[in-house]
């Protein structure tokens, strides 16, 4: 078998596989035109490979459209689909891992000819491109509720046709190709031909897709890398989606199509009445595409800038100045950074909403994977929060949700029997909540099942055998690390991945993760996030001839220490009585090993910080004050440093660390209540 | 870090002819390239960071941007010197595994002048026998009557600060 054949053969699987589902999840639509057409093309590409297992196979495919019941089909279909796997994995080469050649790349040599002769025109092509197929993939998934939307049809026919003439000027010839090919099935929608249906949405959500990789792949092509595999697939692609357009264009009169108001397996992700434009789409507003390098750049300037004009506002020349008019404009340029600086920041900010929408495709495609009813509802897409958080929420949401729809709801028939409706349902609120942003995943599947993760726990040796816990302690041991209660691993979850990767995220952005749960009733994660991961509110405090930043949310209070209340081991400060509890205490200065003032416990303050339920006093020498600070990374540089989050720009251009509490008491721990390991000069001359 | 003479740079001619900014720790002159220097600065307070090498001083404010700094004496194990007037911070970019050039600061005694050093100036690196650490001395420039040694900073500071960090600390 040639590498041809062999890639031929997989994109008959890869069709099959499609074919499959609906077969199995749409039995209505089985022998419609549609359907017919699938199997239409499957048929040919097995004649085209020629000789007798292809003969054979295609008699199948005979008996299979011209099945009598949909058992027969099912069955006729199985296999079918055996038959092909054991053809393809008995006899072919191994198909080439990875990078694929020029002719199954999604972008050809030709393609990239106008686009190498003027890079910028590329990358501006490549992101409004990518930026129309998001707003595609949202618009469909609408679709799939009100398929007769007009209004909503164009939004999804004007892109494409954007996308598929940009390529065309440009000369990448196979996307144009295939945003046609989706074109001419949109038009048949849009002029009432056709109503899309199942099939006609899964088409072209397969197409943005594949759309998506080729455009991305333009890039690394441009840069000499490869392009992925993925023009085969579009090739197959094209064929049904002209299948279906060629039914459309049939005579026959009636507007054919799936009927949109048939119960489907998965329901359309019911979207909550949204405007339909967004604000930058409105006449007046325009929005630009600016490089996010130049953006942080300026927020770093800006920062800067403040800076310098607190250091002149608070040098002693000026506060000796008499002159009122220099005052007066010195107090109007500190005016003026303050607002060029709360508009900087606010250039950092966007709506969560394309996170959402990325999240009710992941639903839908989850669903129908496992054979589960789900619809997602989602609010306060509008939520605006920092950039970064945004990225890196992403990850930590789609695990929930994958944990919902895996663990959560449940198959149909059970949930029939427990007096549910059959259809889940997953909840996405996002909304401001005093100075935080609050993110909610809640499914109303059967929720979270305390006794057999209180047994899996105890089998993995997380907790002694025969503790008895709380609720609330038992929801807390799913973020443990390496622990998991799918009974089998599914391709979703159950990989003993994924809750502790979670929680970790969501602490790396300074935020926490709670759980409630009711059995029978679902599961609720509620996320709370700082607005922003650029600036945070700390205490300032000196300790030695350092000054650190400790964050506002890790101090629970601070005090000055009665010398009754410390207690010493070994000579030095160990302990300390904070109202009924005795916590750890620890200099500052000889944890980090910097000089220390010499001064006893008694003339310095003692900062209680909190973190995951641990306590501990930290000594430093005073308090300076409160203030928000602008957050900087240290850089890899300092990657393995602990206790320290990050380094803050103070009010006199000088650098101060923030600390982090968890770190800290790491730190702490590992050194023992003698500190352990090396004591550092310092210790050893304060002993 | 710790290489056997000779293992790299000693013995081998790696430097190239071109600019380099000559700077001096005590008596002795050095040179970076200056492609790789990005400003210089005067001596400014340094923030102290917790469990890194001896040599890396701490953290500065760089325009809005925290980038380290190393102190070259401490890092050639040269005795400790008040800092002076004359002390400067050479910004200098190294190189990352990342591909993304990490910005440092490095304190030096002295910045001399920009030297223009041709191919006839170069020199290998002579093999001091042990106990001498050649390690990031690349070449040896002679120019106005005196040596100049040829850093490789990549080198000098392991290319990777943060490795180093770990070692010194674990």
């Amino acid at each position: 078998m040639t590498e041809d054949q062999s890639r031929s053969l997989a994109e008959v699987e890869a069709l099959l596989a499609r074919l499959g589902c609906d077969l199995v999840l749409v039995p209505e639509a089985s022998g419609d035109a549609a359907w017919r057409a699938g199997f239409g093309t499957v048929r040919t590409r097995l004649e085209a490979l020629g000789g007798p297992t292809a003969a054979r196979l295609c008699a199948r495919v005979d008996a299979l459209v011209g099945a009598a019941s949909a058992e027969d089909a099912r069955a006729a279909f199985d296999a079918l689909v055996a038959d092909v796997s054991a053809w393809r994995d008995g006899t072919a080469p191994v198909p080439a891992q990875g990078s694929a050649p020029d002719g199954a790349s999604g972008i050809g040599d030709d393609d990239l000819e106008m686009l190498r002769a003027d890079p910028e025109l590329a990358s501006m092509f490549v992101a409004e491109a990518l930026d129309h197929l998001g707003t595609i993939e949202a618009s469909i998934l609408k679709l799939e509720s009100s398929p007769r939307d007009a209004q909503l049809l164009n939004d999804i026919f004007r892109p494409f046709h954007t996308i598929k003439g940009n390529a065309g000027a440009l000369g990448v010839g196979r996307v144009q190709q295939l945003a046609h090919t989706v074109e001419t099935l949109l038009d048949h929608c849009r002029s009432g031909r056709l109503t899309p249906g199942p099939h006609e949405i899964d088409a072209v959500l397969k197409a943005v897709d594949l759309l998506t990789t080729m455009i991305q792949d333009i890039g690394p092509r441009l840069g000499g890398g490869e392009g992925r595999d993925v023009w085969p697939a579009s090739l197959v692609l094209m064929d049904a989606i002209q299948a279906l357009s060629a039914a459309a264009a049939s005579p026959g009169g009636e507007p054919r199509g799936t009927d949109p108001h048939q119960e489907r397996p998965t329901q359309a992700p019911a979207l909550p009445e949204e405007p339909r434009r967004r604000a930058e789409d409105q006449p007046g507003h325009h929005a630009v595409r600016v490089d996010t390098r130049k953006l942080d750049t300026l927020i770093d300037m800006v920062g800067e800038l403040v800076v310098a004009q607190s250091i002149l506002y608070g040098h002693p020349a000026w506060q000796a100045a008499l002159d009122e008019r220099a005052a007066r404009q010195l107090a109007q340029l500190r005016r003026i950074t303050g607002d060029l600086q709360r508009t900087a920041m606010s250039m950092r900010m966007v709506p969560i909403r394309s996170t959402f929408q990325k999240m009710a495709r992941l639903v839908r495609d989850l669903g129908k994977q496992a054979g589960k009813q789900v619809e997602l509802v989602f609010s306060g897409g509008e939520t605006e929060l920092d950039r970064k958080v945004v990225e890196e929420i992403t990850d930590p949401l789609m695990h929930m949700i994958r944990n919902s729809l895996d663990h959560g709801i449940e198959r149909p028939e059970e949930r029939m029997r427990a007096g549910k409706p059959p259809t889940g349902r997953v909840e996405l609120t996002a909304s401001h909540e005093a100075g935080n942003i609050a993110i909610t995943v809640a499914d109303d599947g059967r929720g979270l099942q305390l006794a057999r993760i209180l047994e899996k726990a105890v089998e993995r040796g997380l907790v002694p055998e025969g503790a008895s816990l709380t609720p609330q302690e038992i929801h807390q041991l799913i973020f443990k690390p390496g622990f998991s209660t799918a009974v089998e691993v599914t391709a979703i979850s159950g990989r003993g991945v994924g809750m502790d990767v979670v929680r970790r995220n969501i602490e790396s952005l300074r935020g926490r993760v709670d759980i409630s749960s009711t059995p029978g009733e679902g599961t609720r994660f509620q996320i709370k996030l700082p607005l922003t991961l650029a600036i945070v509110e700390g205490l300032l405090v000196a300790a030695g001839d350092q000054r650190y930043v400790v964050p506002t949310f890790a101090v629970r209070e601070s005090l000055r220490p009665a010398p009754g209340d410390v207690h010493h081991v070994q000579g030095a400060p160990r302990m300390i009585r904070v109202r009924d509890s005795l916590l750890p205490l620890v200099r500052l200065s000889d944890l980090f090993g910097i000089g220390a003032s010499g001064l006893s416990p008694a003339e310095m303050t003692a900062v209680v910080i909190e973190d995951d339920g641990r306590r501990l006093a930290l000594l430093v020498d005073r308090l300076l004050g409160k203030q928000e600070v602008v957050v900087k990374s240290l850089g890899s540089a300092f990657r393995h440093v602990r206790g320290v989050a990050g380094g803050a720009i103070l009010g006199d251009g000088l650098v101060g660390l923030i600390l982090d509490a968890g770190g800290v008491m790491d730190l702490t721990d590992e050194r023992g209540p003698e500190y352990g390991g090396r004591p550092s000069p310092q210790r050893r001359a304060a002993a | 870090m710790q290489q056997p003479d000779g293992a790299r740079g000693g013995g081998r001619l790696e430097a190239l002819p071109g600019k380099y900014l000559a700077f001096t720790l005590g008596n002795e002159e050095y040179a970076l390239p200056v492609l790789r220097v990005r400003e210089i600065i005067r001596m400014m307070e340094i923030t102290a960071v917790p469990q890194v090498p001896r040599y890396i001083r701490g953290v500065i404010n760089l325009r809005g941007k925290v980038i380290p700094v190393a102190d070259l004496r401490a890092r050639f194990d040269l005795d400790e010197q008040a800092y002076t007037e004359r002390t400067a911070i050479i910004v200098a970019e190294l190189a990352q595994a990342d591909g993304v050039p990490l910005l440092m600061g490095v304190v030096v005694d002295a910045v001399s002048e920009v030297l223009n050093i041709g191919g006839k100036d170069l020199e290998e690196t002579p093999q001091f026998g042990a106990g001498v650490k050649t390690d990031g001395i690349v070449g040896m420039a002679k120019s106005r009557g005196r040596v100049t040694m040829i850093l490789d900073i990549d080198r000098v500071f392991g290319g990777d600060v943060a490795e180093n960090g770990r070692s010194a600390v674990a």
